[in-house]
């Protein structure tokens, strides 16, 4: 029994890298798409900004947990078609996927009115001031962008790592998997303490998360 | 490869289930407001220990997936159930416990807190004049909540819960781990028998977008007609 536990915290050590890449993979392809979105939605070009709202209102309402698995059977599939069929789809890759895309919904809708929150004015006083649309950007209004933005994508980037829990539904053995794979080696014997172990395991990834953005929060916050 | 009669199939096998995610969801919804008006309550009044239990269970929340405290409950639920029977002296074995019950608990458990924010808020968001006003007009207490702030505080609050309601929806999704036939278990299950799993989750995929889309037109026309101008 002590021996078991021993072994099991290894495990679950041994796994927990996996996890950390997917959420950092994911979160990391979900803000550059996210942007990409905030962008295509602000600027109002025809067509493309309609399709943006509809894919965020997509990945806003179905689970995490179905995109998980369309990209899993879907992309293998799509790739042929596009004359990628020597490209090798691994689970992982599909959690990364899916994930990224489900979090850009999200904090999508935290980056548009976080930018639709600066008052016009600004703009107006910086165009006033002969600042060029690139500058004006990165010099007035995404300083006050961004501490409008942190609380949001904080609770974004939570909610995400609490959704990376879902991957072992597509057969990867992340520390999920390994408590299934424990569980029916062991015949079903300490669930709910293997449990506890995963649950302060996503408690410690998702406080990390938290302070590092009330780190920046603090950093940027406009004085 | 993609087969359109068999996503039809797919799709009206899936629609037949889609009753009772609803009525799940329905049930979670209002267990979990029920729940959030005590959490509230608690909060409010400052009720020694229950608001440090709260707290330590927000927190739990917080860090915690939803899918580990539905595990944790399918395995600790049918224990804790049985103490508290059997301290009851009711006979019944809570290992025959549906697990619809336990995710249904679950899951107006993590709403709860949710819920107890959402009613916290419209309660504030509701102008101190009015109350004053009702007073100063010989409302007594039960007249002024009654009549005056909550009919104000649930305007405020619908389009929240409108949200809520698609959280547990997406949140029974869940259900298939611990055996809940939703709409996303009978996918995987027609899936399973033709091997069509693009279609059969394409086809699930859009029948969540529809509700969230029918959710959100209901909430905004709620607004629009209801909303005191």
């Amino acid at each position: 029994m002590e021996m078991n536990m021993q072994a099991l915290l290894l495990e679950f050590l041994k796994a927990l890298p996996i996890n950390i890449i997917i959420i950092i993979m994911s979160a990391a392809l979900g803000l550059l798409f996210a942007v990409l979105l905030t962008i295509l939605r602000i600027k109002k070009i025809p067509v493309i900004s309609q399709m943006a709202d509809l894919y965020v209102s997509f990945a806003r309402s179905v689970p995490g947990l179905i995109l998980l698995f369309i990209a899993y059977f879907g992309i293998p599939k799509i790739l042929p078609l596009i004359g990628l069929s020597s490209v090798d789809v691994s689970p992982m890759h599909a959690a990364i996927i899916s994930m990224g895309f489900y979090h850009s919904g999200y904090i999508s809708e935290v980056f548009r009115p976080a930018y639709l929150s600066i008052d016009k004015s600004q703009h107006d006083a910086a165009d006033s001031l002969g600042y060029t649309p690139t500058k004006k950007f990165f010099r007035i209004i995404l300083p006050q962008v961004i501490p409008v933005a942190l609380p949001g994508y904080g609770n974004g980037l939570v909610y995400l790592i609490h959704d990376t829990s879902l991957i072992f539904a597509i057969g990867i053995v992340d520390i999920m998997g390994t408590a299934e794979l424990f569980i029916s080696r062991s015949d079903g014997t300490n669930q709910i303490f293997i449990y506890f172990i995963i649950a302060s395991m996503f408690s410690a990834m998702c406080f990390t998360a938290d302070s590092l953005v009330r780190k920046l929060e603090r950093r940027t916050a406009i004085r | 490869m993609f087969d359109l009669k068999a996503s039809y199939d797919m799709f009206l096998g899936i629609l037949g289930v889609l009753p009772t995610t609803l009525l799940l969801a329905i049930t979670i919804l209002v267990l979990s407001t029920l729940l959030g008006v005590v959490i509230a309550l608690i909060q409010q009044y400052k009720i020694p220990v229950l608001v440090q239990l709260i707290g330590l269970f927000k927190l739990f929340l917080r860090g915690t997936p939803m899918v580990v405290f539905l595990y944790l409950m399918y395995y600790a639920l049918p224990a804790m159930g049985q103490l508290i029977v059997s301290l009851l002296g009711i006979d019944y074995n809570m290992n025959n416990l549906s697990p619809v019950i336990i995710l249904v608990v679950t899951v107006s458990l993590t709403l709860s807190t949710f819920q107890s924010e959402i009613i916290r808020g419209s309660f504030l968001a509701v102008d101190y004049g009015q109350i004053e006003a009702a007073h100063s007009l010989g409302y007594s207490f039960f007249q002024t909540f009654k009549r005056i702030i909550a009919p104000q505080a649930f305007v405020h609050a619908v389009p929240d819960f409108a949200n809520s309601f698609t959280v547990a929806i997406k949140a029974t999704s869940l259900g298939f781990l611990i055996t809940v036939i939703d709409i996303f278990a009978q996918a995987k299950i027609m899936a399973a028998q033709n091997f069509r799993f693009i279609e059969a989750f394409l086809m699930v995929a859009l029948i969540y977008w529809g509700i969230g889309i029918l959710i959100t037109k209901f909430a905004d026309r709620y607004e629009n007609d209801v909303r005191i101008k």
